[in-house]
């Protein structure tokens, strides 16, 4: 496991701890007022709201003292956050003991607020910390209760509003109570931290199986790209021994002969087509980093634009580019951007009929810029949308509409976006057209 | 310029072949090599008035090297080269924004492998036209 992760995830529950003891100081006073001012049960009063008082003070110092050990370090430092949660907890302990000190010991039935501390160590800490914990909170109730029993320190019934009778003096009582009290504790240690260690195991396990599904998909890709560029430098010298036939420049070719030279000719122009793309696909999979800087959409947007003008005007259709000035400049690979943005142009006009209308719209929104690419092209049948992204899938009236097409067109622009910390997704209807929209990150996320 | 002497370097036979072929169907003289090293002494006896240089030769990289120790010899420091690659798919990295960068990639011109006739040929004549 990533040792950062941890440590992040062991400073997280110290703070959610800090939470939780906040609410329960309010729970504390709220129920003591409520106790003590409209049941009219028999408590002390000043001594428990002086707790709370400590309560507070004690809490913030726990705040200052887990925000200074997670500032003043770079790594934050696991054992000495661990050390943080373990006194929280026996404070806590002390604490709820005075408390019920002052409330009528074992007779109160919050005597059983001590399981909460219990699962807390059970979650957060080891499970030989959470038997001490348990070992801790028992003998701090013993303790209590053989003083209170024996007279050693003073027992603040709750006679008045809540029993009918003192219970202290009940040898019986008192002690049965504090005997299933006690099975309780270690029963609670027991069950939770055997949930814990599960789940923390099964946390564990599937991490790893992550890394390892990773690392396979890493070594396909590296596999796909050594097969694929293997393929294509034979494709390359394929091609150019044909187009050398082709164009008849070693001497003329009767009618069939052209025909069949330029059949294959094409087909290897597409196949190579399909290579690169499938070459590029891989490579962005397996490169770790990008070139990334801050650049302007508009000109990005532009150059792409006119870079697909001619096949728009061939097809008769009309190519608007409303970027809302002044869009701010986003954070990427502009060329991988730029490639992008011409693969999708090239996409709606490919499944645009024509006469139809392209627009290309940018505009601002908050932390990101969004583009908006609509066709009234033939759309995406509904149940295929959702796989439209998936490496190979073409659409099932897009291969009717356009025979050729790798179908990797659209896996590789959301390669291209996610690397950036944007977003695409798809609106479509079918026979009506399709709108793509991206958002991309102003910000180095 | 026409019968302008016109230098293949790559190590796939097949393909120089071809390029050959179609050069010299526009009145160019071509010649070619197979490595960095057969490229550099034709260089030497050749005097090309072009380069048209492979990226990736025996080693990956050697095309790079070349182009640079041909860019730091004041004799050949303004003859055309025009880099044929089918590299990028392999690095990733764009090449034809680093084109021109006197340091890291002193060539002046790219062309992805494979490459069509009419946009070699009118890639070669580009780039001639520019160094007369």
């Amino acid at each position: 496991m990533n040792p950062g992760s941890k440590n992040i995830r062991l400073v997280q529950r110290a703070q959610w701890l800090i939470r939780m003891r906040w609410i329960a100081i309010a729970f504390l006073a709220a129920i003591t007022f409520f106790c003590s001012n409209i049941l009219k049960i028999e408590l002390q009063d000043l001594p428990i709201y002086c707790i709370v008082v400590l309560l507070a003070i004690y809490n913030t110092l726990m705040l200052l003292l887990l925000n200074h050990v997670i500032k003043t370090r770079k790594e934050v430092p696991y054992y000495a956050v661990k050390r943080i949660i373990n006194v929280q907890i026996s404070a806590d302990l002390l604490i709820l003991t005075v408390l019920l000190h002052f409330a009528g010991g074992i007779e109160n039935p919050f005597v059983f607020f001590f399981i909460f501390h219990m699962v807390i160590a059970s979650i957060l800490l080891s499970v030989k910390e959470s038997y001490l914990h348990a070992a801790f909170a028992t003998l701090l109730l013993g303790l209590l209760v053989l003083l209170e029993h024996t007279g050693k320190i003073e027992h603040h019934c709750l006679k008045e509003g809540f029993i009918p009778q003192c219970l202290q003096q009940k040898g019986m009582f008192v002690f049965g109570t504090y005997a299933v009290f006690t099975v309780a504790m270690f029963l609670m240690v027991y069950m939770a931290s055997y949930v814990a260690v599960r789940l923390r195991h099964a946390e564990q396990a599937r991490k790893q199986a992550n890394v390892l599904l990773r690392e396979k998909d890493r070594i396909k890709d590296e596999y796909v790209s050594r097969v694929t560029h293997d393929l294509k430098g034979h494709l390359a010298a394929i091609q150019s021994c044909l187009a050398v036939v082709a164009n008849e420049t070693v001497g003329p070719l009767n009618k069939k002969q052209l025909d069949f030279v330029d059949r294959a000719h094409n087909r290897t122009k597409k196949l190579t087509r399909f290579v690169r793309t499938l070459l590029r696909l891989t490579q962005m999979r397996l490169s770790d980093k990008f070139e990334m800087a801050h650049f302007l959409l508009k000109e990005t947007i532009e150059n792409a634009v006119a870079a697909v003008n001619t096949k728009a005007e061939e097809k008769s259709i009309v190519l608007s580019c409303n970027v809302r000035p002044p869009t701010d400049k986003v954070f990427g690979n502009q060329f991988s951007i730029e490639e992008m943005i011409t693969n999708l142009l090239l996409n709606a006009i490919k499944y645009t009929p024509p006469e139809g209308t392209i627009a290309v719209n940018a505009s601002n929104s908050n932390d990101v810029v969004v583009l908006e690419i609509a066709d009234t092209g033939i759309g995406i049948p509904e149940d295929e949308i959702d796989k439209v992204f998936d490496e190979f899938f073409r659409a099932s009236n897009a291969k009717k509409h356009e025979r050729d097409g790798t179908g990797l067109g659209l896996a590789i622009a959301k390669q291209i976006i996610e690397r950036h910390g944007g977003s695409i997704s798809v609106e479509s209807q079918l026979g009506r057209g399709t709108t793509f929209r991206l958002t991309l990150p102003k910000k180095n996320s | 310029m026409e019968n302008a002497k016109i230098l293949i370097i790559d190590d796939d036979p097949d393909l120089t072949h071809a390029l050959s072929t179609t050069l010299e169907s526009e009145q160019f003289a071509v010649v070619t090599a197979a490595d960095r090293t057969e490229g550099m002494e034709k260089v030497e006896t050749e005097k090309p008035d072009l380069v048209i240089l492979d990226v990736m030769m025996s080693t990956w990289q050697d095309g790079f090297e070349m182009a640079r120790e041909l860019r730091k010899d004041p004799q050949w420091s303004d003859m055309p080269i025009l880099m044929l690659t089918g590299v990028k798919d392999k690095t990733g990295i764009d090449f034809k924004s680093s084109a021109g960068d006197p340091v890291w990639l002193p060539v002046d011109g790219f062309l992805d492998k494979p490459v069509e006739p009419e946009q070699l040929i009118e890639k070669v004549k580009t780039l001639l036209a520019k160094k007369s």
